[in-house]
């Protein structure tokens, strides 16, 4: 059952998928459902002997495109609506064991080509208003399967998060008459101290307000609003950029760092974003040292406010010496 | 230099009736499986 319940007092969708209770839970190695299919082989959810990347449709979907209606549930002040959208897994390689920090640039440049075209057809569907590429990545995010892959929610509504950033972006525009993306960036690059690595067309810093301790985040430095209209050059880039943050962020504490990467760009709701959606990726690794995390506690969880003990000039001048020292 | 990599895309039907959709690449200099670092 897929469903969406509006909460009044925040003003957002929940989405509830009841049957992802039994979702597949970290299955044994030569289990992995995510596999290729080997010939005599327990069948997984890829029927071929290779492949290269694959995209399919997730198993336990939090949206599916015929979900039914939320017929008799609800009311005027918390309407229910059918939890209409598309969730597909996206596998980024055969290989069980690789990491997108491991991978050669030139499979993370081929996986930009597969999220631009997921971008421009899942977007293109009539009841999808933003398109979300995002991956878990590690136990301490409660990933459920360690094979390498990430994940696309299609959306019938444009989620809180990104609303919030569009929002800010309009206000700021309003008021200055620039994007808001486009000032941080230059604000970044002018003190410098948080930049952890830069390419020709895309900038890895850790944000003056990170959240997270070595929260990152990647941005074009166009205006680009969404994956899609990245050119080849800044699609090359944006492979190069992330494959050094990413080693990186591996470097940093000596193990393949747990994260949540996300990526912000123009909803496909139909409005006009130009120069209020500009194309970037944030990552969130839960670690705020080599053996402790950060949790969304009380104030993160409940007030909405983050409170971070270490700040962003400390912690990327650590993950800039760890780019540079894995890039030696 | 910046030319966009050859994408091939196959669409198919899982028995479940779910699609599949099928990447490979001939460019950037990889095979296309296989030689993963990692």
């Amino acid at each position: 059952m897929n469903q969406l319940r509006w909460d009044p007092t925040l003003g957002e969708w929940v989405a509830y998928a009841t049957h992802r209770q039994d979702r597949t839970f970290l299955p044994p190695a030569e289990y992995c459902p995510l596999d290729p299919t080997e010939p005599g082989g327990f069948p997984t959810e890829v029927p071929r002997e290779s492949y290269d990347i694959v995209v399919f449709e997730n198993k336990f979907p939090s949206f599916t495109p015929d979900a039914p209606e939320a017929d008799g549930e609800g009311s005027a002040l918390t309407p229910a609506a059918p939890g209409r959208g598309v969730c597909e897994v996206v596998l980024y390689s055969e290989d069980h064991y690789s990491t997108l920090a491991t991978m050669p640039e030139g499979r993370i440049r081929n996986l930009v080509e597969v999220w631009a075209d997921r971008y421009e057809e899942l977007g293109a569907l009539p009841f999808v208003e933003y398109v979300f590429v995002f991956e878990n990545k590690g136990d301490a995010i409660g990933v459920t399967l360690h094979h390498p892959h990430g994940q696309i929610y299609a959306y019938p509504f444009v989620p809180p998060r990104p609303k919030k950033e569009l929002e800010a972006a309009r206000s700021h525009r309003i008021e200055t008459g620039t994007c808001l993306h486009c000032d941080l960036l230059a604000e970044e690059l002018d003190d410098g101290r948080r930049v952890v690595a830069e390419g020709e067309h895309f900038v890895a810093f850790v944000p003056f307000y990170a959240h997270f301790p070595y929260e990152a985040h990647v941005y074009a430095r166009r205006c680009a609003p969404s994956i899609a209209d990245l050119d080849a050059a800044e699609r090359r880039d944006l492979a190069g950029v992330l494959k050094r943050l990413l080693v990186g962020y591996d470097e940093l504490f000596g193990f393949s760092l747990p994260y949540m990467m996300a990526m912000h760009q123009a909803p496909t709701d139909g409005g006009d974003h130009a120069g209020l959606a500009h194309f970037h990726v944030e990552f969130y690794p839960p670690n705020r040292t080599a053996d402790k995390l950060k949790y969304l506690a009380g104030s993160e969880t409940g007030a909405g406010a983050y409170v971070v003990d270490v700040l962003p000039e400390e912690t990327a001048k650590k993950l800039w010496e760890a780019v540079e020292g894995a890039g030696r | 230099m910046h030319d966009e990599p050859a994408i091939k895309k196959e669409r198919e039907a899982k028995d479940d009736g779910r699609y599949i959709i099928f990447f490979s690449f001939e460019e950037e200099g990889e095979a296309p499986t296989g030689d993963d670092e990692g």
